[in-house]
């Protein structure tokens, strides 16, 4: 026990020591924290940002709504471009079938997307509209939060009526309420009929950034593309009872794309379908390794931050040679002048990391609010940071300091 | 009183200089008894130098023994070496050697942190020294506030803080003007008078006038060692 309270107090004397040689030096000592500073707050912010993506792309896969197929005319190639003359034709009659003839499929939602311009008396905004059905709003999870949602009727009827997101609705009637006014959707004239539900933004992606007006209109009134046939569609979403069905049905639609196109054996599909699980284990495994990147390169700030504290450790261990000697001299161990120089490269180490790490929480709360980017920063982040700054103290202080407990006293002491 | 406080038994340090061997110390015994004032003079590259730095526990010999207090240094490590220099030697330099943009007090309080003596009373032995050397309204200030009597006098206090047995001066007063040297020597007589051993190099003949007896080096050996005849008193301050 007293041992023990002799090697704390042991410890304080060292700490008071390096914190007089530190303030002796202070220019110097600010410059070195810099390193460090800047080290830790890279990795810290690296992190939260890692983190953040990945939050934000849970979020868009929760957005897209769960248990869905999205089927596209796309060869199901893996990765890489699609080639425009492989396009397949995706018609409203496939997603009558897939309804029909695959199980537990709950509904479908073929749609059509089109780039719009969209005109109110003195007000313009450029979006894209979703030409959907009714079921479009079940699949996907998404419902009017003023107003209402597209009806069959509408559809029935290629009504023109188009339900808004936020962020249209902000663009063109920033101070009243837009449901019951008329917007001209290239230079058709509609009625807004309801206000979409926010869903958000997320990895700069806006959700409310979007219109939808009923699948039947957008095909007789907004579209000029002539090679659409009369019922091709851009997308099909179909909904799934529970994730077994959706399981078992992706290869069902699958084989039931190849029949009804008559694709050989050994041929590769024009059709790629697409699960939402699917979907967020590859965004998952792309959000790991970008943040597995970002840290990479933070932690190379890091290791330099360490390099300057033993460059500087070393040119102090250096420059006080002849201190080394006279403590020595006076009764110092090899220990304590190691642990001298261990404690000033800790101190200079433990300081940028709080620093840094301060600098970090706040450089999140404002990347959040300024980018709406969820960078969060937890506990562990934190404690991680300080361990951290500790391990490189150990690791960069570690060689100079032993270096000056080696020193001879008497060439220690004689030295200029 | 039976043991010397220090004793030498054909103590050798040798270095080696450019592929040649250079025997700075050579087959140097003697003893010093408590109690003592004893100048060790000799031209430079006599080997007075390393002969105090070895009885200094600084260095350590080639061959031959040296024991201090009754211990033969020789089975010694470094850490058991410093707790010597700690507890038994207060060494006083040419230079003063005091620590920079550092108050007098914790300068002389420095020893008592390795010897691992408390914060209070570290400052209340080190305030106790210093107010002995005159010093009692200049204990904050700093090296480059006192004068290089008043800077030589705070390395003393340090010297003495841990109450050691023995003094170890190396050119004291080399880098002091005459009239301050005399003071400088009067402490030490002073400080002799109250009990404790004083060894002092120097290489200034009547430096040497002040101590009792007089040990001389030349190539590494002792070629005379004998009492001051006309032993010089300096009053202290």
């Amino acid at each position: 026990m007293r041992d023990l309270l002799a090697s704390l107090a042991g410890w304080g004397v060292n700490v008071a020591i390096a914190l007089t040689a530190l303030r002796t030096n202070l220019m110097r000592s600010i410059l070195t924290t810099l390193g460090v500073m800047i080290g830790v707050f890279s990795v810290i912010l690296a992190v939260a940002v890692g983190n953040g993506a990945q939050v934000s792309v849970s979020q868009q896969i929760a957005t897209l709504g769960s248990n869905m197929a999205i089927v596209v005319p796309q060869p199901d190639s893996g990765s890489g471009p699609p080639r425009p003359n492989d396009r397949g034709r995706l018609t409203e009659r496939d997603g009558q079938a897939i309804l029909r003839e695959v199980s537990g499929v709950r509904a479908v939602a073929p749609q059509i997307r089109s780039s719009v311009q969209i005109v109110t008396p003195g007000r313009s905004a450029t979006t894209q509209a979703t030409g959907a059905t009714p079921e479009y709003g079940a699949v996907s999870n998404i419902t009017a939060s003023e107003g209402r949602f597209l009806t069959q009727s509408d559809v029935g009827s290629a009504a023109r009526v188009a339900v808004i997101g936020e962020t249209v609705a902000n663009k063109l009637f920033p101070e009243t309420s837009p449901v019951g006014e008329t917007i001209r959707i290239n230079r058709v004239p509609f009625t807004v009929i309801g206000l979409l539900e926010s869903k958000g933004s997320n990895l700069g992606n806006d959700n409310d950034d979007q219109i939808v007006v009923p699948i039947t209109t957008l095909r007789q009134r907004l579209l000029t593309t002539a090679t659409q046939g009369p019922d091709d569609v851009t997308l099909i979403f179909v909904g799934f009872e529970d994730e077994d069905a959706l399981l078992a049905g992706q290869a069902e639609i699958k084989r039931l794309l190849r029949d009804r196109y008559r694709v050989a054996k050994g041929k590769i599909s024009p059709f790629t379908v697409r699960t939402t699980t699917e979907i967020a284990e590859t965004t998952g495994e792309v959000t790991q390794i970008f943040q597995a990147v970002l840290v990479a390169i933070a932690s190379i700030s890091l290791l330099v931050g360490g390099i300057g504290i033993m460059n500087i450790m070393l040119v102090s261990v250096t420059e006080r040679t002849r201190e080394i000697g006279l403590r020595m001299a006076l009764g110092a161990k090899r220990s304590d002048i190691r642990n001298q120089f261990l404690v000033e490269a800790a101190v200079l180490c433990v300081i940028g990391g709080a620093i840094g790490l301060s600098l970090a929480i706040l450089a999140a709360s404002i990347f959040e609010r300024v980018a709406e980017f969820p960078a969060p920063i937890g506990f562990d982040t934190a404690i991680m940071a300080v361990a951290f700054s500790a391990i490189i103290g150990l690791v960069f202080g570690g060689y100079p300091a032993i270096r000056a407990s080696r020193l001879s006293p008497i060439e220690a002491l004689r030295s200029e | 009183m039976t043991t010397p406080l220090l004793e030498t038994h054909d103590l050798v340090k040798d270095y080696a200089i450019g592929g040649e061997i250079v025997h700075a110390v050579n087959n140097v015994s003697l003893s010093i008894s408590r109690g003592e004032f004893v100048a060790i003079m000799g031209a430079s590259g006599s080997g007075k130098s390393t002969f105090m730095n070895m009885i200094g526990c600084l260095d350590v010999p080639t061959s031959g023994t040296l024991s201090l207090d009754g211990i033969d240094t020789k089975s010694l490590d470094s850490d058991a070496l410093a707790e010597i220099r700690n507890r038994k030697i207060g060494f006083v330099f040419q230079q003063f050697n005091l620590l920079a943009r550092t108050s007098a007090l914790d300068n002389v309080a420095v020893p008592l942190i390795y010897a691992g003596i408390g914060y209070a009373e570290r400052r209340q032995r080190a305030q106790d020294k210093l107010e002995a050397m005159g010093l009692a309204n200049r204990l904050q200030n700093t090296p480059a506030k006192l004068s290089g009597g008043q800077q030589q006098r705070v390395a003393i206090a340090r010297a003495l803080v841990t109450d050691p047995l023995m003094l170890l001066a190396d050119e004291p007063t080399g880098a002091l003007d005459t009239q301050t040297s005399l003071d400088i020597m009067g402490i030490f007589q002073k400080l002799n008078d109250d009990g404790i051993t004083v060894v002092l190099v120097t290489h200034e003949p009547d430096i040497a006038e002040y101590a009792a007896r007089r040990i001389v080096f030349r190539d590494g050996q002792v070629i005379e060692d004998a009492a001051v005849k006309s032993r010089r008193r300096a009053s202290a301050v």
